[in-house]
């Protein structure tokens, strides 16, 4: 109903040339590289109303779907009201019609991003960003540690402080918990952090290098690596990491689970035909299937939320790149230069380390935001959706 | 979903029936559609010995030699062997067990690092196997590009990371 609302205020709306592709029942709207909505922050007032209207403006530009202007050249304009721990949003149109109210708690900043998301997706019909959380490892202190911040940078935190080797950080699609690998114990195990209470667990232990975990999108299952059975392979785990279930049988070596949406589907690294190559496998078992990409190393799979394309690490000669396969057409084009793509909640923007740099790219404009550094070498990036 | 499930269950439960009646221990042929608890393509680990850790005062890292490797790869080279025989050797004759580490230079990604180090342990342990070593007293673990023997960046430095360690516990 909402996407149906939102679908009918576009086609209303002057400003936008947007192409419209009816599905089923929901129609779906694709906004191209200058069709950007032009959206204005009108008054917001109340206690912290400044600084909300700050955030707020930061939220929708780095969203990619719209141009702030003046409220005479907007197609909608933005208000609301923000005291304390709540924020009453109001949007309206050009005609003064609204076309969202709605009350949004929580911290200072959360509350704004729940709103900056809500106004997305009313106008747009795609999932926002804002909330979501973002991990990475950084090598500041001079060991690698995993760091937590909010998608636009803010209250960057260090979550691990082992002064060991603390890597391979995965965020649950909700962003309550994050699973990593871990070398406490001499050995590679994986353990599990509840963001909220803190709370750490070593949930996989088997001999060998136990690494790679990454949550399903219900966050009920772990795809990890184990050697445990006398080689790097693929396996899936319940909650907890318990019930092993082995996926993948190579002389190879396996890495970096990525899920599909609907979960019964994984994409993998495996250099079982030489160089590393992309795979896909259903999650309950069979066999994998080699994805094609032009490219003789191919790592660090993450597919996106929508389904349609996997972003990934290719090496050419010396340098690092990251890429993107389109599943539909089997196309690959490459973005820049990077490590570690993960894409987000709205499968358009990506996150990706270069360097000692976290960059947020728009892989439909080509822009590129530095959402983190200073933090040391950054590598393996993670979005919860 | 469950349908699939079901239907997949069926046939590892047919393949392990068929599979009852093979030889036992066939290494080495990849592949295969075998239920799990087969091992086609090494030898499974032996329950870690708790509180015993490769970084740890206890484990001995330089009484041998390591083993080094090409680029991107875990084959163990013919100069290589020698090493292992010597290991093996002592492991035939000593209570020891031992733990091999494994780790990569620093021009891949990490957890294909993580992995391809760990591969590396693993070929050497079914190496220190076949030359008469008891693989129940042999852990494995990778690093990866962590703890390089050389931090500079250049082929010599790349040469002497690309490597597994033995460490012996005492």
């Amino acid at each position: 109903m909402k996407k149906l609302r939102a679908f009918s205020f576009l086609a209303s709306c002057l400003f936008v040339s947007a192409s419209l592709l009816r599905g089923a029942d929901t129609p779906t709207i694709t906004i191209s590289k200058s069709d950007k909505i032009p959206i204005a922050i009108g008054s917001i007032g109340g206690a912290d109303g400044g600084p909300a209207a700050k955030i707020l403006q930061n939220d929708l530009a780095m969203s990619g779907y719209f141009n702030l202007v003046p409220a005479t050249s907007a197609g909608f304009v933005v208000g609301g009201t923000s005291n304390g721990n709540s924020i009453a949003g109001n949007v309206t149109d050009r005609a003064g019609k609204t076309v969202l109210t709605k009350s949004f708690s929580g911290s200072a900043r959360g509350k704004i991003h729940a709103y900056a998301d809500e106004i997305v997706e009313t106008l747009t019909g795609n999932k926002g960003f804002a909330s979501s959380k973002v991990a990475f490892v950084g090598s500041r202190t001079g060991h690698k540690e995993i760091y937590v911040a909010d998608a636009d940078g803010s209250n960057v935190h260090q979550l691990t402080n082992d002064a060991n080797i603390s890597v391979g950080p995965r965020l649950s699609p909700d962003g309550s918990k994050l699973v990593y690998t871990g070398y406490k114990s001499g050995y590679a195990d994986v353990y599990e952090i509840d963001l909220g209470s803190g709370s750490r667990n070593r949930i996989i232990k088997f001999p060998g290098t136990n690494t790679g975990a990454s949550y399903s999108p219900n966050g009920r299952e772990l795809a990890v690596i184990l050697s445990k059975d006398g080689n790097p392979e693929l396996y899936t785990t319940g909650t907890g990491g318990g019930g092993a279930h082995r996926l993948t049988r190579t002389p190879g070596v396996e890495s970096s689970p990525t899920w599909g949406p609907g979960g019964d589907e994984i994409i993998y690294s495996s250099d079982d035909r030489g160089g590393p190559q992309l795979y896909r496998i259903s999650s309950g078992g069979g066999s994998g299937r080699l994805l094609s990409t032009g490219h003789s190393y191919n790592t660090e799979p993450n597919w996106s939320p929508d389904g349609k394309k996997v972003a990934f690490t290719v090496r050419d000669g010396g340098s690092f790149s990251v890429a993107i396969l389109d599943l539909g057409s089997g196309n690959v084009h490459t973005v820049g230069s990077g490590q570690g793509p993960a894409w987000g909640a709205d499968s358009r923007h990506l996150i990706f380390a270069e360097g000692s740099s976290l960059i947020l790219l728009d892989a439909q404009t080509g822009q590129k935001t530095t959402l983190a550094s200073g933090l040391g070498k950054i590598s393996e990036p993670t979005w919860s959706r | 979903m469950k349908l699939i499930r079901l239907f997949s269950l069926t046939l590892l439960a047919l393949a392990a029936l068929s599979l009852a009646g093979c030889t036992k221990g066939k290494k080495g042929t990849g592949g295969g559609g075998a239920a799990d608890g087969d091992y086609v393509n090494g030898t499974p680990l032996p329950d870690r010995q708790e509180g015993v850790s490769f970084l740890g005062s206890n484990v001995d890292r330089n009484k041998f030699r390591p083993v080094y490797f090409g680029f991107d790869s875990y084959t163990i080279g013919g100069g290589e062997h020698a090493k292992i025989q010597e290991v093996a050797e002592f492991l035939r004759s000593a209570p020891n067990t031992l733990i091999l580490a494994g780790f990569t230079d620093e021009r891949g990604t990490p957890d294909y690092n993580r992995g391809l180090g760990e591969r590396r342990a693993q070929a050497v342990r079914e190496a220190l196997i076949h030359a008469g070593a008891d693989g129940s007293k042999i852990q494995t673990v990778s690093f990866g590009a962590e703890m390089p023997a050389d931090p500079g960046s250049g082929d010599s430095a790349w040469a002497k990371n690309r490597r597994a360690e033995f460490g012996v516990v005492r």
